[in-house]
């Protein structure tokens, strides 16, 4: 009885979770531009089509600009944050911590309204600097705790070890502190990177038409019409989040094996 | 390292150069935005630029001056911003934009006294008028708030809610009973892949753990976008219904409560189920094989000695996904009908579209505060418990 209770959950949301992906995915190689089964052949035109036409190459690209846009100021504010928040006393640590994380609680609809108004203010109302600059406030939070998880994980003797012998704190920062601390930063940045890559809401409040990034071309097709290169754009941009949490996932593999 | 770093002297100076130029950045790029957010909702430059002059009299009292002074403040004003004048003052009681229209153009040719106010338009005898008026010239206002919870000042001061002017209220309403809605479908399918990741077997964890992570790494639009494909008039599942004879025609699956409620379920669901599995991790697995050794049977095993311990991990999860669910905009915009649309759509909306920045400001400072107010309680009552457990 409670064996029966236990598999059928468990199968019924697993196939929840997973099922709706993997049913949709084969229709991006469907010949029909409907998009239901049974599929009607294998073809590779909805690809072709999708890394053939503007609207989406330039989506691709403008994504690809912000993305890394972002990423270089969200690692930037973000490690010098995690490394300035370590050397302060514990008190300061929670205070500090709390305003470094904060963005990550704001509902992105807020900070959508609040970037598109105070940027217009100042003159940088919409395109590439204000997405920039929006989505890495949204990443620098993601370093701030990848790198400050990393920073707390290294081994003190190994800090100790090389003052004993006489370094300087600037030498042993840089030649021990700093490498080792290195699959957190790169961990960060890769969070920064999707997060900014994968990002509509706020998009929608910034980007002007010459800045349009593929999530927003995504979101704009899914309410205009549906055919089976939205599928394809969906099913790209997946392969990259898949890509992603590999990478990460051997990052933090690494980040431990060091310090143990 | 930590040591090491934190205590030597001289520490103090490179954490401040250190941290001078995130802390700037934060100001300068997340913390002053946010507050431009709440002085906008109450700012009322629109309507107090034009009154000056009545702003000042109406501290005197003198009905004679306050009606000359409103006659040159409206006199003053060119046609567009009298227009706009009167359309603000038209959302707080019909008839005013006439009244306030007539007024403006013939200002020159009225006796400025309060009888002659009276003697051009006997409106101007009505109290009623001259309160909201007085309500509406300050350099702030909350009139955006009044309007988002559509509570209202009557004549005499007192609070009311007029009937018909509650939508956005209702709207507030609408988004807590659907974060509800998907907060419990998230936790009732989330706690068995959470059981199953803890306490399966390692073939059972690892696929369960990869579809979570999986699942959890795919971004939400890409998500919300198979559901529209599921979920269309001629969609797969409707397909299916069709095919396997349970329905004669397509059945209505999105843009409605239950395409929004699928949805976002399946999108927050990660959400669900990573706290809960840090927390069914620490549950002693002795515990339950005690319990069983003692005579208990699986399923009382399970409800008196398991459940009551993964209630903590239950918590933080339905906390976080509840603070999530709140600020939802893209996912029932996709898949919600007019009726199914949360908070953070008339947000939108009224950036996008009519470009009132007052009322999407004030909006946004009531969901924003929610979630603040959510979050500090969700900590407090995690020191709480923390606190609780180490005394005992």
């Amino acid at each position: 009885m409670s064996r029966v209770i236990y598999w059928g959950s468990v199968c019924f949301c697993t196939g929840f979770m997973i099922l709706p992906l993997v049913l949709v995915w084969p229709l991006a190689f469907n010949t029909s531009s409907f998009l239901t089964y049974p599929m009607e052949g294998f073809t590779l035109d909805w690809f072709r089509k999708v890394l053939t036409e503007p609207t989406w190459t330039n989506a691709l690209l403008n994504s690809t600009k912000v993305a890394i846009g972002s990423m270089i100021f969200a690692v930037l504010i973000g490690g010098l944050a995690a490394i300035g928040v370590m050397l302060t006393r514990r008190g300061t640590q929670m205070v500090l911590s709390v305003l470094f994380v904060s963005p990550i609680v704001v509902p992105t609809v807020v900070l959508g309204v609040a970037f598109a108004y105070a940027f217009g203010r100042v003159g940088i109302g919409g395109g590439y600097i204000a997405l920039m600059l929006a989505h890495s406030i949204l990443g620098a939070p993601l370093v701030f705790l990848s790198v400050i998880t990393s920073l707390r994980g290294l081994d003190p003797n190994l800090d100790l070890a090389g003052a004993s012998m006489g370094a300087s704190r600037i030498y042993r920062f840089a030649t021990i502190t700093l490498p080792l601390a290195a699959p957190g930063f790169a961990a960060g940045a890769l969070f920064a990177f999707i997060t900014s890559f994968d990002e509509v809401v706020m998009a929608l409040f910034l980007a002007d038409p010459g800045s349009t990034t593929l999530p927003i071309a995504l979101f704009a097709g899914l309410r205009d019409r549906l055919e089976p290169s939205i599928v394809v754009v969906a099913l790209l941009l997946s392969l990259m989040s898949l890509v992603v949490l590999v990478l990460i996932n051997r990052l933090q593999k690494r980040g431990t094996k060091t310090v143990l | 390292m930590s040591n090491a770093l934190r205590n030597p002297h001289g520490s103090r100076l490179a954490a401040l150069i250190l941290l001078s130029i995130p802390v700037a950045l934060y100001i300068l790029v997340f913390l002053t935005p946010l507050a431009s957010v709440v002085s906008l909702s109450l700012d009322n430059s629109a309507l107090g630029t034009g009154f000056a002059t009545l702003r000042a009299a109406t501290e005197d009292g003198d009905a004679d001056r306050r009606a000359q002074a409103l006659l040159t403040d409206l006199g003053a004003m060119e046609q567009k911003q009298l227009g706009e004048t009167a359309r603000m003052l038209n959302q707080e009681k019909t008839g005013f934009r006439s009244l306030i229209l007539k007024t403006g153009k013939e200002a020159d040719t009225i006796a400025p006294t309060m009888d002659g106010l009276v003697s051009f338009d006997k409106r101007w005898a009505d109290q009623e008028y001259w309160g909201i008026i007085d309500r509406n010239i300050g350099q702030i206002t909350w009139r955006h708030y009044q309007k988002a919870t559509g509570l209202k000042v009557d004549a005499n001061g007192d609070l009311t809610i007029s009937k018909g002017d509650d939508i956005y209220l209702r709207v507030m309403g609408r988004t807590l009973l659907i974060t509800l809605q998907v907060t419990i479908l998230t936790l009732l399918i989330g706690y068995p892949l959470a059981y199953g990741v803890t306490n399966g077997t390692r073939r059972v964890s690892g696929t369960i753990l990869a579809i979570v992570l999986l699942s959890f790494w795919t971004s939400v639009l890409v998500r919300t976008t198979a559901w529209v494909v599921l979920l269309q008039t001629n969609g797969l599942i409707n397909t299916l219904l069709v095919g396997l004879k349970l329905t004669s025609e397509p059945v209505q699956l999105i843009f409605n409560r239950f395409g929004t409620l699928v949805a976002m379920t399946h999108v927050l669901l990660p959400f669900a189920i990573l706290p809960m599995m840090n927390v069914m991790r620490t549950i002693p697995k002795s515990q339950s094989d005690a319990s069983r050794s003692l005579g208990a049977g699986p399923i009382e095993t399970f409800l008196r000695v398991y459940f009551p311990q993964s209630l903590r991990g239950v918590l933080v999860g339905g906390g976080t996904v509840f603070i999530l669910a709140l600020g939802f905009y893209v996912t029932p915009a996709l898949t919600g009908g007019p009726n199914d649309q949360m908070l953070a759509y008339f947000i939108a909306d009224f950036v996008n579209k009519t470009l009132n920045w007052g009322m999407a400001s004030a909006l946004s400072v009531m969901l924003l505060s929610t979630v603040v107010l959510l979050v500090a309680a969700a900590r407090i009552g995690q020191w709480m418990m923390s606190n609780r457990k180490g005394i005992a």
